[in-house]
This record gives C-alpha cells, structure tokens and sequence, in this order.
C-alpha cells in the first residue's frame, strides 16, 4: 500500500505567478466594489437630503395654503403624491449595499484562498484566509419593484 | 397616538421608513439593530415593531423571539421588513412569532395599510 501511495502524483497546483495575478484582479476587484460602497452611500445621502429638503418645503406650502380654501391645490398634492412614490426606487442604495457587501466578501475569500492553495501558509503559521459567505446572497430582487408582503 | 419601533442597520432605510410612518401620523422610534431596539423596548411600550432581518449584533428574528418571551410584547405586531424572501428564512420568521413578512423594497402606501391592518 505504501508503495502505491509513493506513485501518487504529486497534487496539481496553479503556477505561482498565475495564482499572484489572479490574486491581485480578485483584489483590485474587491476594492473598486468598496469604492462604488462609498459612492453609493454619499451619494444615496445627498439625494435622501435633498428629498427631505423639497418634501419640506412642499408641505409648508401644502399647509399655507390650507388656510386659503378658495386656492385650488390638486397640483400640489399630486406632487406630494409623487414625491412619496419614490421613497421605494430611494431603498436602492439598501439592497445594493448588502449585495456588494457579499459580492466583494467572497472575491476576497477566493483571493485568500487561491494564495494559499497557491504558495501555501505563511513561515509563522497558517494563512489568514477570510471565509466565504456561508449563505447565499440575501438580495435576490433585480429590479426595484416594490415587495411581496405575507401576514401570517 | 400610536408608537411604533422601526429597527434597521441602514441610516437610510430607517429614514425612509420613518419618514413614511410620521407622514402617516405614527410616533416614531429608531433602533440601529436588534440590541439596541431590545434596550429601548425594555424601557418602554410600542404599538408594533418593525424590523429588518439582516443586523450585526441581533439580527430581526432573534430580536421577534427575545421580544415574544416578553408578557409585555406577546401579542404586540411584529413585522419583519427584509430583502430576505426565501421560504425557508420567513417560515423562521413566522416559528419566531413574527405577525408578518414585507420583503424589500416597500412601497410606502402598502406599509401603511398593513400596519393600519395589524395595529391595535
């Protein structure tokens, strides 16, 4: 038995350089995902904002005008209306947080792990390797409809 | 007036939902997780509870259980607000004795009538 064990090819690795290129494109790709994070925050707070800002002023104007019942106001409360409606395309920047937050989680799961199947652990113990997402992505939605609600 | 106790770990979320809320004549209170939402509704009442799934330190299942082993909370509406919508996650929800699952994103006239169902 032994004597098999020693004809056992040796087990297959990706050439060391290929593996370091690799490597380094999960983690270019990892990274850009945490600068589009960052730009999606600042920019979902500039917009969110900016939506209070006109909604505020839109029911100041909703209440002056309260007081002067011949004024007809069907316009303005259409545009209420319409400003409320997109409180659910503004969620965007939510489910696209958490999906590349799980996205560039498990790019740098595949980086660490290609390094150390690749080169192997480090002289002072094993390689720091982050673990992939044990679950699936939790945002599963690909367009920005409104959501199912079940009461039980 | 009705309070209501709206937990997510996204600031904007949390604003929208608040914004909604107090359009629709709710008080509002803001928790960033489930801890933090399990402290304030310690120190006090809430008409129901609406809470994401997906939080660091507890997430919105824990938090449904932790609040249902509480006299105070047993038959308060809970609702849980998430992109989660895998049968396996809201049967969870639902053994957890949450009152009902939303799956993101809401529209803000659909939330307000659910709630206006579920409310006591």
């Amino acid at each position: 038995m032994l004597s098999t064990d020693i004809h056992d090819p040796p087990p297959e690795r990706l050439p060391l350089l290929a593996a370091a290129e690799v490597q380094d494109d999960l983690l270019v790709a990892s990274n850009d995902l945490d600068r589009l994070q960052r730009l999606l925050s600042d920019a979902s707070e500039s917009l969110i904002g900016h939506f209070y800002a006109a909604s505020d002023q839109l029911k100041q104007v909703l209440q002056t005008l309260a007081e002067h019942p011949d004024v007809d106001t069907p316009q303005l409360h259409r545009t209420m209306e319409h400003v409320a409606g997109a409180i659910t395309a503004m969620q965007f920047q939510d489910l696209a947080s958490q999906l590349i937050q799980h996205t560039a989680q498990r790019l740098r799961g595949c980086a660490d792990r290609l390094a150390r199947e690749a080169m192997g652990d480090d002289d002072d113990g094993d390689a720091v390797v982050e673990a992939p997402p044990l679950r699936p992505n939790p945002v599963t939605q690909d367009e920005m409809d409104a959501g199912s609600i079940e009461l039980f | 007036m009705h309070s209501i106790l709206a937990v997510d770990d996204s600031a904007s979320m949390r604003q929208m939902v608040s914004f909604t809320l107090k359009n629709a004549g709710f008080n509002v209170v803001e928790a960033v997780d489930g801890q933090d939402a399990w402290e304030k509704a310690s120190s006090r009442d809430f008409s129901l509870v609406l809470t994401d799934q997906n939080m660091p330190r507890m997430d919105g299942i824990s938090l449904t259980k932790r609040l249902r082993e509480n006299p105070k909370f047993k038959s308060t509406p809970i609702l849980i607000l998430t992109t989660e919508s895998s049968d396996q996650m809201k049967q969870a929800g639902r053994a957890a004795g949450a009152t009902g699952w939303l799956v993101k994103p809401f529209d803000p006239t659909k939330l307000v009538e659910v709630i206006g169902k579920v409310i006591r």
